[in-house]
């Protein structure tokens, strides 16, 4: 039997077969999908791993590799498949700060990561918001951003190298094409792939040196729009800030009311934040300049972090921000689209009108200076007729963003949840690309099956029945 | 019926997983199931019926929650997890019942009669240097044994200063509290002189009793109900303005007794006026100064460690560190992970052994970093598991309340203004 198997390799304690102790395993940091496994099984070390692997390859059974499980697109649901849990394999192996890089297992967290680098200097600049839970090895997989990713660049741009167990056992070690190496840039590929190219036994990251000079700017608005209009204003001046966050006021009060209180204005109507960063010199005239154009597109206020201690708080308050959303009702519905920067304004307009019109509210917080939204809805899903007009207003709110050239994802993945919205984005010769490239990695549709394309796109696609929601 | 009315607050909990990492047995298990938000859900399946309240998969991990409540400290959204913890264990205690040496503790510490009986028994164990002599013996024995062996204090200096204070903040009436009472009696009398020391009038609350912690805890809220009424008369007698607590988990429940009756319309508003009133020692010294003193002997290497009924729970954090930043000259260190708990967890290093020596041994580790000759903690459950650690490590650093640092550095100088 499969299980008795797995427990030989991992141990009893790390393979989980009965109802109530895969409960929790039902589901990702994505609430309203409950899907459960058929077993989840835990390895320890990277031989465990390959091992475990291995075994599911003979067993002919697929698998969903899972790191922390805060991902937002139902990107690790796993029914009636085996989800493997990588969280166990949290070692930092190395960190050189000579070469700013460091080799770490798929199950290190993010923040844990950096706290390691701080002492040379650096940091693992890649930041999601889940940065003290979610793990290296998934923000790999989902190619993870982050409010900083609007100046640093997001997780593709900071893995270096990456070993990777193919489904089949096969061990591959994927690199950059760089110093002057040519060929195709495989771990591009494999960066962002969801879970379903194969898993990721280590990976080698860049670490960035910490800046010289931080600056954090808080500016308080009496409208999104004029929010928008300030975003657009600071980038069409040539200034990069680090990061450009904008929540507006439902999401300032949830978060207000919370442990992660800090401090915004709780009657603004929206508020950025933005942070300038690098050498000391030259980084007062940006800081004025964004002052300046925050109060010309309306600002009622802006103010500066007075030290780190506040700067850190401004930053907690927003990244705890999708948590806190728990406050206002029970259910939520997290979304992440991408639109032009310059269309921000109409945009914002735009959803608010169609929340209105549902009779839906729907709370902002998102990364704005690369135009990357985050509309969430809470509601009540007890109440059958509100669910009702939460989902439908959330399809238009995609339907808005795909006809206004932007895309469905900017950093959470399509997973399951946004499945549905794929052939609207890209014409079937392309989704049947996909599947061929899937097919270099994973022919047999071993890893994650039944995510991001969906299924019938993939003519020489070999059946796994279980997948389709 | 939804979760929302069959587990009050839990509707709150979005499974974000921003949990996850501030739980001591998430990371010692890596299992989400001993997770903040896996527990959760099991509570939750529990509560709508889905799982059945006797479903020895979801009890175990539900026991292994130390209750230490750090999730709270981390959770955006204000899951109330203590109270899910608790409310699920009431749920469950008539099917699932605590093991009968937990169960034993219970009886004896709702009892005075019987709790100044078993601190007898103890005392007499200490005083006799068994405590002492059995405390590297293996097992559960030799822990125990520890535990109370780290209790020992020098005989305390005859000649006190005499307490400065003009009594000008008020009346306060301490919680004696079964294991301060029966095995820190010095930290509680330094307790009463720092306060006299700070302007603060001390008087007794005669007919005081166990707070009840550890019976809510379990799943007997009946029993701690009794308890908890008990000492609200006891201390509206008392005439006092404020109550202090030198033990932070007692201290967590009396400031709760208002949520422990919510529901008992006589005791309602007297509970939530009594829970308003309740104070850590380390809040009424903070409010005072407290006035600066010492130095002590040899200028100790002293670090702070956070009850999780502290920090978690009553979220007072920085009185401590003020208490023991009024000595002079003293050399303060902090500790890694000090907002972590130590495995203590009032009954817990008694029902899990073996889980509750895992989550001590990193702690055990950053202490003996540190290079303190004195670790301070202001919980008996704390200071006598931490104690055993060191005891049974071989390491010479001590577990001492905050309080009796204070105080010994009164005892040198006399408080100055």
């Amino acid at each position: 039997m499969l299980s008795e198997e797995l427990i030989a390799i991992v141990g009893e304690r790390h393979v989980l077969s009965r109802p109530a102790e895969l409960l929790a395993y039902e589901n990702d940091g994505l609430p309203g999908y409950h899907s459960r496994p058929r077993l989840a099984v835990f390895p320890g070390t990277r031989d465990e791993v390959v091992a475990v692997v291995a075994a599911l390859w003979r067993a002919g059974v697929p698998f969903v590799p899972r790191g922390a499980g805060t991902g937002l697109s139902g990107g690790a649901l796993a029914g009636d498949v085996v989800l493997l849990g990588l969280q166990r394999l949290r070692r930092i192996v190395a960190v050189d700060p000579v070469a700013r890089t460091a080799l770490v297992e798929p199950g290190v967290v993010n923040a844990s990561l950096t706290k390691a680098a701080t002492p040379f200097g650096l940091h693992y600049a890649p930041d999601p918001s889940s940065q003290t839970a979610c793990t290296i090895g998934g923000n790999v997989a989902e190619n993870a951003g982050g409010p900083h990713c609007l100046k640093y660049g997001v997780t593709l741009n900071h893995v270096l190298a990456a070993t990777v167990l193919l489904p089949d056992g096969e061990i591959v070690a994927l690199e950059t094409p760089r110093d002057g190496r040519a060929g195709y840039d495989l771990l591009g590929a494999f960066v962002g792939s969801e879970g379903c190219f194969g898993v990721a036994l280590d990976v080698t990251v860049r670490l960035t040196p910490n800046p010289e000079s931080v600056v954090t700017l808080l500016a308080d608005f009496r409208s999104l729009d004029a929010a928008a209009h300030a975003v657009s204003a600071i980038i069409a001046e040539g200034i990069l800030p680090a990061a450009c966050e904008m929540m507006d006021d439902a999401t300032i009060r949830a978060v207000e009311a919370s442990i992660y209180a800090a401090g915004y204005p709780v009657d603004a109507a929206a508020v950025l934040l933005v942070e300038l960063d690098g050498a000391a010199a030259g980084l007062a005239d940006d800081v004025a300049a964004v002052d300046r154009l925050c109060r010309a597109s309306g600002a009622r206020d802006v103010r500066t972090a007075s030290d780190a201690a506040e700067r850190a708080r401004l930053w907690q308050g927003r990244k705890k921000a999708f948590g806190a959303m728990g406050r206002i009702a029970p259910d939520l519905v997290v979304q992440d689209a991408v639109v032009p920067r310059t269309k921000l304004a109409p945009i914002l307009a735009r959803i608010a009108e169609i929340g209105a019109r549902h009779r839906v509210r729907v709370c902002n917080v998102f990364h704005a200076g690369d135009g990357n939204l985050h509309p969430n809805i809470p509601y009540d899903a007890s109440d059958a007729d509100e669910a009702a007009r939460v989902h439908a207003a959330m399809r238009e709110v995609m339907e808005l963003c795909i006809a206004e050239g932007g895309s469905i994802t900017g950093e959470h993945g399509v997973g399951r949840d946004k499945l549905a919205y794929m052939d609207r984005l890209f014409p079937a010769a392309s989704l049947d690309a996909m599947c061929r490239l899937r097919d270099a990695f994973d022919p047999r549709r071993r890893a994650n099956p039944g995510k991001v394309v969906p299924a019938r796109y993939c003519r020489e696609w070999a059946g796994v029945t279980d997948v389709e929601p | 019926m939804s979760a929302r009315d069959l587990l009050p607050g839990s509707e709150l909990c979005v499974h974000c997983g921003f949990c996850l990492q501030a739980c001591p047995t998430y990371l010692a298990l890596d299992d989400e199931n001993d997770s903040p938000r896996g527990r959760i859900v099991l509570m939750k399946a529990i509560a709508e019926g889905t799982l059945a309240p006797g479903d020895d998969d979801a009890n175990r991990h539900l026991d292994q929650c130390l209750g230490c409540r750090a999730c709270e400290s981390a959770c955006p959204s204000g899951v109330p997890y203590g109270h899910l913890l608790e409310a699920t264990r009431e749920r469950l205690a008539t099917v699932h019942p605590l093991p009968v040496v937990a169960r034993l503790v219970l009886v004896v510490f709702a009892s005075p009669l019987l709790t100044r009986a078993a601190m007898l028994g103890a005392r007499v164990l200490r005083a006799t240097g068994v405590a002492t002599l059995l405390a590297r013996a293996p097992g559960r024995i030799g822990a125990s044994m520890a535990m109370l062996a780290s209790t020992r204090r020098a005989a305390s200096r005859a000649a006190r200063a005499a307490p400065a204070g003009d009594g000008r903040r008020g009346t306060v009436a301490t919680l004696d509290g079964c294991v301060m009472e029966g095995l820190f009696t010095a930290a509680n009398r330094a307790t009463e002189r720092v306060l006299e020391a700070n302007d603060y009038r001390h008087v007794s609350a005669p007919g005081q009793q166990c707070c009840g912690a550890l019976h809510v805890h379990a799943g007997d809220a009946a029993r701690a109900r009794t308890l908890a009424r008990a000492n609200i008369a006891a201390f509206e007698r008392s005439g006092a303005d404020l109550i202090a607590v030198n033990s932070a988990g007692c201290g967590a429940m009396l400031k709760e007794y208002g949520h422990l009756l919510r529901d008992d319309p006589q005791w309602r508003d007297r509970a939530r006026a009594f829970s308003a009133r309740v104070r850590d020692v380390s809040e009424l010294l903070a409010a005072a100064g407290p006035r600066a003193a010492g130095p002590l002997d040899g200028a100790p290497r002293v670090t702070y460690d956070a009850p999780c009924h502290l920090l978690h729970a009553q979220r007072v954090a920085d009185p401590p560190l003020r208490a023991l930043r009024a000595i002079r000259d003293v050399d303060l260190v902090p500790l890694p992970d000090a907002d972590q708990c130590c495995g203590s967890a009032g009954l817990y290093s008694l029902v899990e052994p073996g889980l509750s020596q895992r989550v001590l041994s990193p702690k055990l580790a950053h202490i003996a970093a540190t290079g303190a000759a004195v670790v301070a903690s202001g919980n008996p459950g704390c200071l006598m598991h931490i104690g055993a650690g060191l005891i049974r490590s071989g390491a010479t650093t001590v577990a001492r309340h905050p309080v009796e640092l204070l105080d010994a550095a009164y005892a040198r100088t006399g408080p100055s203004a």
